[in-house]
């Protein structure tokens, strides 16, 4: 039996994880901490487990690992504790806001010889498996270019405020399709460019709210990214991840979460759709609980968590400076 | 009013059933090719000329429409202003700005009306788009995003593949979106771009464009010519308050034909409208040529756009965005 903790629920993924631990056979979640003892007090209840009040009780719990679910710019502080009390970390993306933190990050884990991994779900996504499958064996012949979209509704609380998110939108919806495309292609990113905006939520937010970013990788791949909060409240669904690859023999288009039901309630007086493929997250957890098992790294490393970290810092470089910048 | 078209292929074509129906008359069809002038005349029972500047000389023309391949707009330009002609050109307005800068001097100077097909703008579907925003649906908007684009037109033979002449998708086909954002937007900051432009025996373009504009929405477009087969048209606009989406996909028609060219899977969708866009454009424009308003789109946006979709390829050949 693999026991796992969560640390913080400051990101809504957490209550997922928690979910997908109590699911998987042969692994528990062991015990919850978190900075805010009533909401994750109020967890340890909802998942029927046990609530540690004091950081260094919950390390010394008996627990192997732990999935940090904290703010951003604090995931690389629990990272050193956890790692240094021996437990294997998941930490949720991005890895941290700064390419220099998610280095030490991963220093810190392979000092205390325990496995990194970063919450990269996506690529447990069977539409996103079987368009890599594709890809790979050819089918479209060399992929020359890429259109993405990671779009999504306003998250609110702590992801716009740049002290704890250390970006906006871009910082928060960057990575997954990176990583992806990282994953699907082999190949790494090269150059970037981006315009930032952040005009559709004027009265709430100060940072960006939507990045267009213009990417080049290895091989010349031309590669386009939406990262936005632009999907309103009376949207059906949270937003999207979609790529269109274009290929020498043909094109592919993806829309990963593109599986539901179209809701039409008068109760909500809105369209929504009601998601019915796979759960990604379990793919991830499930992975995670294994290499706590096999003593290895989990399969998505901390090395991939800082590769899109590096893309996302080099974007919002761009911006600030009006240029391509080289990654 | 007699009308003189030059370039009798894809465009001239349609445009020919569009002035029909506006009940003008066609008095000669001028290619440098031939068959396709013949072709086209005897349809409309109108005379055939391989010398379109002679063609459109002649005194019983009225309106000039050119639909030749784009760098042959300027000469045909000067030709009608010289012989005094309204001149009706498609899209993109010439090959360069300077160009577009030497027509409209050209329309000036003989006090002849110059109008460029900036088609979209007459779209419903991009009407009703522009309406919505207008009416304040979706706030302020801050995004916007056009997808446009399938097959490479015409194959690796055409002149669209030969990139000095077309532009490849971003002169010749994105320039509808440049166009119109900057109509619903104004005026466009700074642009980088993106494009694949492959030519060889199978060409393929494929072009991701981003323009800031000076209100600070942020516009990204792309324009395919890299699709084995099909033409789509995507849109949509974010705002404060809300979001607006078009997709061509979503038609009244769809066609699947088990005995097909084409192939049994190619699903066509169709959406038929009582009045053609070009129909509207061309209604527009005589109304203009009788003494009525001035249409929705003028030479000098034909030249902005084309300044647009320059700036896109500096960019796409430098890897630097560019300042407007
Ligand atoms: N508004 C739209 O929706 C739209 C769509 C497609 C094309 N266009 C534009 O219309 C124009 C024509 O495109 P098309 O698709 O009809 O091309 P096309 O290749 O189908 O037709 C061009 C015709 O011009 C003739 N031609 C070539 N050189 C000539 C010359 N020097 N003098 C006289 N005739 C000549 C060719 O023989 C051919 O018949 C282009 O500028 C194009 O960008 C607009």
């Amino acid at each position: 039996m693999v026991k796992i903790g969560i640390m913080s629920f400051a990101h809504m993924h957490a209550y997922s994880y928690a979910a997908c631990l109590k699911q998987l056979p042969n692994t528990t979640l062991g015990a919850v901490w978190g900075e805010n003892p009533r909401r994750a007090k109020a967890a340890a209840k909802q998942f029927d487990t046990q609530y540690i009040r004091d950081i260094n009780d919950f390390l010394e719990a008996d627990i192997d690992g732990v999935i940090i679910c904290s703010e951003n710019v604090k995931h690389r502080a629990m990272v050193d504790v956890a790692a240094s009390a021996g437990k294997w970390v998941l930490c949720e993306k991005p890895l941290a806001p700064k390419p220099a933190e998610a280095r030490r990050m991963i220093r810190i884990c392979n000092r205390a010889k325990v496995g990194l991994g970063t919450a990269f779900p996506c690529r447990y996504s069977p539409a996103l498996i079987e368009a890599r499958k594709q890809i790979q064996g050819g089918e479209f012949g060399d992929i020359l270019a890429a259109s993405c979209t990671n779009h999504g509704q306003f998250p609110g609380g702590w992801f716009a405020d740049e002290s704890l998110a250390g970006g906006g939108a871009t910082m928060d919806h960057t990575v997954h399709v990176v990583d992806l495309l990282r994953w699907m292609l082999g190949r790494e990113f090269t150059s970037v460019y981006c315009e930032l905006g952040n005009q559709l939520h004027p009265e709430e937010i100060s940072t960006d709210d939507l990045g267009s970013l213009h990417l080049e990788m290895e091989g010349g791949i031309q590669v386009s990214h939406l990262a936005s909060w632009s999907r309103p409240k009376s949207f059906p669904t949270w937003g999207d991840v979609t790529i269109e690859f274009i290929g020498t023999q043909g094109v592919l288009n993806v829309d990963a979460f593109n599986q539901k039901v179209d809701v039409y309630s008068d109760a909500a007086m809105k369209t929504e759709w009601a998601y019915w493929g796979s759960n990604i997250d379990l793919g991830l957890v499930a992975d995670f609980a294994k290499s706590i098992e096999e003593e290895r790294e989990p399969s998505i490393t901390g090395e991939d968590g800082l590769r899109a970290v590096e893309v996302t810092a080099a974007a919002y470089k761009s911006a600030r400076t009006g240029k391509r910048v080289e990654i | 009013m007699n009308v003189a078209i030059v370039g009798c292929s894809g465009m001239g074509r349609l445009h020919a059933e569009m002035i029909a129906r506006c009940g003008l008359n066609i008095v000669v069809c001028a290619d440098a090719n031939a068959e396709a002038a013949e072709a086209l005349a005897a349809t409309c029972g109108a005379e055939v000329s391989t010398q379109g500047k002679r063609a459109l000389a002649r005194k019983d023309v009225d309106i000039v429409l050119i639909a030749t391949p784009t760098p042959f707009h300027l000469e045909y330009i000067l030709a009608a202003a010289k012989a005094k002609k309204d001149i009706f050109c498609e899209k993109p307005f010439c090959r360069t700005v300077d160009e577009c800068k030497k027509a409209i001097a050209a329309a000036k100077a003989a006090k002849v009306k110059l109008f460029v097909g900036h088609v979209v703008r007459y779209f419903q579907e991009f009407e009703t788009l522009r309406a919505q925003i207008a009416e304040g649906k979706i706030g302020e908007p801050g995004f916007a995003k056009i997808y446009r684009g399938g097959i490479f037109p015409g194959g690796g033979k055409s002149w669209f593949a030969n990139y000095k002449m077309s532009g490849g998708v971003t002169l010749d086909c994105m320039i509808h979106d440049l166009d119109w954002i900057r109509y619903v937007f104004g005026e466009p900051k700074r642009i980088f771009g993106q494009a694949l432009m492959r030519g060889g025996d199978d060409p393929m373009d494929y072009a991701q464009v981003t323009m800031r504009m000076k209100n600070g929405l942020i516009a990204t477009v792309i324009g395919t010519w890299a699709h084995p087969s099909g033409f789509r048209v995507k849109a949509e606009v974010c705002g404060s308050g809300g979001m607006v989406h078009f997709d061509s996909a979503d038609a009244p028609l769809r066609a699947q034909k088990r005995d097909s060219a084409s192939g049994p899977n190619m699903i066509v969708p169709g959406s038929p409208v009582a009045e053609s866009p070009y129909e509207l454009e061309w209604r527009e424009f005589i109304a203009w040529l009788e003494g009525g308003p001035a249409p929705r789109v003028n030479a000098h946006d034909g030249l902005k756009a084309v300044q647009m979709a320059e700036a896109a390829l500096t960019s796409i050949q430098t890897g630097h965005p560019v300042r407007l």
